[in-house]
């Protein structure tokens, strides 16, 4: 790893933001944290993050999804991979957008069910990165 | 499926039709025995005739039954009224030939008619029952009447009955209106009952539907909950974890004793919570998705997951599958799952060292799963309720704390909604068979309530937490 790659949570669950923060900073990520849909958008422009992980249940029940296709519609933001963690994977219907082929409509690199432990949140981060490096 | 209205329906349009065939028998054996052995001068050849006739075209009927109950979509009730209605005219008419031919108002068997009135009363509704005794009685009067004229010759029963009793008009008027009286009555009696039964039939439908909807909103009622119960879970547990395994610096061990139970009940109880949420989810789900898989593979994959498992308790899991096993339709994700459950709840209450064996026999439109282990067993009188939502045996409780008592009730519903069946064998102390009957192809609606369309099962597997997120049907 070169230089601190930064990574942008946003989920509107202040305590799993928080932890998962101190799990990535500890493997000395450079972590901001988002609470809304609208906040992670404008913060994903300014801080350009090396990934974003971004919940789906948030404020509407889905805004995480608009959100993602938001930054795939960013020229800026479209490479930077997404890391979606939801609390039921099911309960939208959809299943893993990278096998179902329709990635234009939910644009993720990975869809993971919270909570995730520790060593798993970084195995995937590390994955993600290395496939998509800045 | 068998108590509906519809399908009762046709249950009897099926009775009503091998009543048929034996009144077609009947009629020749009561000919055949009237001329040869009584010797009653009754025009036999017509008689026949009539049978044939009525032979003829009971087969008609059976053909179109057979016909508009093969199809996928439900018999509208008004197709077999109708049916029903023709049927009953056209054995009206054939009786009144029968009758002509055999004597007319001579003839004891006149009061057959009150048997079709009956039938009609039961079957059809109140107004074509009606219709149906004004078509009797027309159908008598006509024989009396064209008899008694001499418009129609008059076929003598012999030596049995005076000779002028189809000409005294007393008599003809007698019978006609002692039987056209009691075909009336004998309707209205019928239909009153029958409405009746039909009104409490109707109430019971309505309260069954209401049932099914009250247990529908106590469904999202519990998934909402439980989500939300998720929710708090899963930040507990983020919080928890990071500390136990260190990433937040060295924990004195006094301190990490208590923090890692309650990590551990965390998990316990996010186990629980994601086997509800399974659980909810298939009852509110409209449909699942069905695709065709290899038995073989569903097998194979769940027992993979109990594998290492079984292993740390030196358990042989020994796998005996039919070559022909082949392809089934149905949700492989959550058959493999029932099945993997199922496999893990024979390793959980088997001894150290036991054996634990899955056999898969072709039956031919079904597939048999069964799962077998020589472990704790059950006691007896508890068998009929280990289904039961969140009930678990005396002796699995006692051998381990754990547990959410929805597998089975899951296993249930899975196997349910595929149309098999599931039931259970075992002995205390001797071990447990599961056995699982599974369609090759599921009929379709299966489907309970309304609400929510859930596509794919999520993963659940009692102690490895949701691990197995990505298992995919192929």
């Amino acid at each position: 790893m070169s230089d601190k790659q930064k990574i942008l949570i946003v989920d509107d669950d202040p305590d799993i933001v928080e932890a998962m923060k101190v799990v990535l900073e500890s493997r000395k990520y450079d972590v901001s944290v988002a609470g809304s849909g609208e906040e992670g958008l404008a913060l994903a422009k300014s801080v350009r993050p090396n990934l974003i992980i971004l919940d789906v249940m948030m404020e509407t029940g889905s805004k995480g999804f608009e959100v993602s296709r938001k930054l795939n519609a960013d020229e800026d933001l479209m490479k930077v991979p997404i890391l979606m963690v939801t609390a039921i994977k099911e309960k939208t219907g959809i299943g893993f957008s990278h096998e179902s082929g329709d990635d234009a409509w939910l644009p993720v690199d990975e869809y993971v069910e919270k909570p995730l432990k520790p060593g798993e949140l970084i195995k995937k981060v590390e994955a993600l990165l290395k496939k998509n490096p800045a | 499926m068998n108590g509906t209205p519809e399908a009762n329906l046709i249950r009897r349009a099926y009775w009503f039709i091998r009543i048929r065939w034996i009144a077609a028998g009947a009629v020749v054996a009561i000919t055949f025995f009237a001329t040869r052995a009584l010797h009653i001068p009754i025009r036999a050849p017509a008689l026949y005739a009539i049978a044939g006739t009525l032979a003829a075209y009971n087969l008609v009927f059976l053909i179109h039954l057979r016909r508009v109950t093969a199809g996928p979509e439900p018999v509208p009730a008004s197709t077999v009224n109708r049916t029903a209605a023709l049927q009953i005219s056209f054995d009206l008419l054939a009786l009144g030939a029968l009758v002509h031919f055999s004597g007319g108002v001579e003839n004891p068997f006149l009061f057959y008619f009150i048997f079709h009135m009956i039938i009609a009363g039961i079957l059809l509704t109140r107004r074509a029952a009606f219709l149906q005794a004004a078509l009797a009685v027309s159908i008598i009067t006509a024989v009396a009447v064209l008899e008694y004229s001499g418009a129609v010759p008059h076929h003598c029963l012999g030596r049995y009955v005076g000779r002028t009793l189809h000409d005294n008009a007393l008599f003809v008027t007698g019978v006609s209106f002692v039987l056209a009286s009691t075909i009336f009555a004998a309707v209205y009696m019928a239909t009153s009952i029958s409405s009746a039964l039909r009104e409490r039939e109707a109430a019971l439908a309505a309260t069954n539907a209401l049932l099914v909807e009250q247990d529908c909103i106590k469904s999202e009622y519990v998934f909402r909950v439980t989500h939300d119960i998720k929710g708090h879970l899963s930040a507990i547990r983020s919080c928890l974890d990071p500390v136990v395994e260190g990433v937040t610096g060295p924990v004195p061990p006094e301190q990490l004793n208590l923090i890692d139970r309650a990590r551990r009940r965390s998990d316990t109880l996010l186990t629980f919570v994601k086997a509800l949420l399974e659980l909810t989810r298939m009852r509110l789900s409209k449909e699942i998705v069905m695709d065709a898989f290899l038995i073989e593979h569903a097998v194979e994959s769940a027992v993979s997951y109990v594998e290492a498992r079984a292993a740390t308790k030196s358990i042989v899991v020994d796998q005996a599958i039919d070559d022909t096993a082949g392809w089934i339709t149905g949700a492989r994700v959550y058959v493999e799952e029932t099945i993997a459950n199922l496999l893990a709840n024979s390793v959980k209450y088997s001894r150290d060292g036991g054996r634990i064996a899955i056999r898969v026999t072709d039956e031919g439109e079904t597939v048999l799963v069964e799962i077998a282990d020589r472990g704790i067993g059950i006691p007896e009188d508890e068998i009929p309720r280990v289904f039961d939502e969140f009930y678990r045996a005396t002796n699995a409780r006692a051998a381990e704390r754990d547990g959410t008592g929805l597998g089975l009730s899951m296993a249930r519903q899975v196997v349910e909604r595929h149309g098999g069946e599931i039931w259970i064998e075992s002995r205390e102390g001797r071990g447990t068979t599961v056995s699982m009957r599974l369609p090759r192809n599921p009929p379709r609606g299966l489907s309970v309530g309304p609400a929510l369309d859930f596509q794919r099962g999520e993963a659940y597997h009692e102690g490895s937490a949701g691990r197995r997120g990505v298992a995919q049907s192929g």
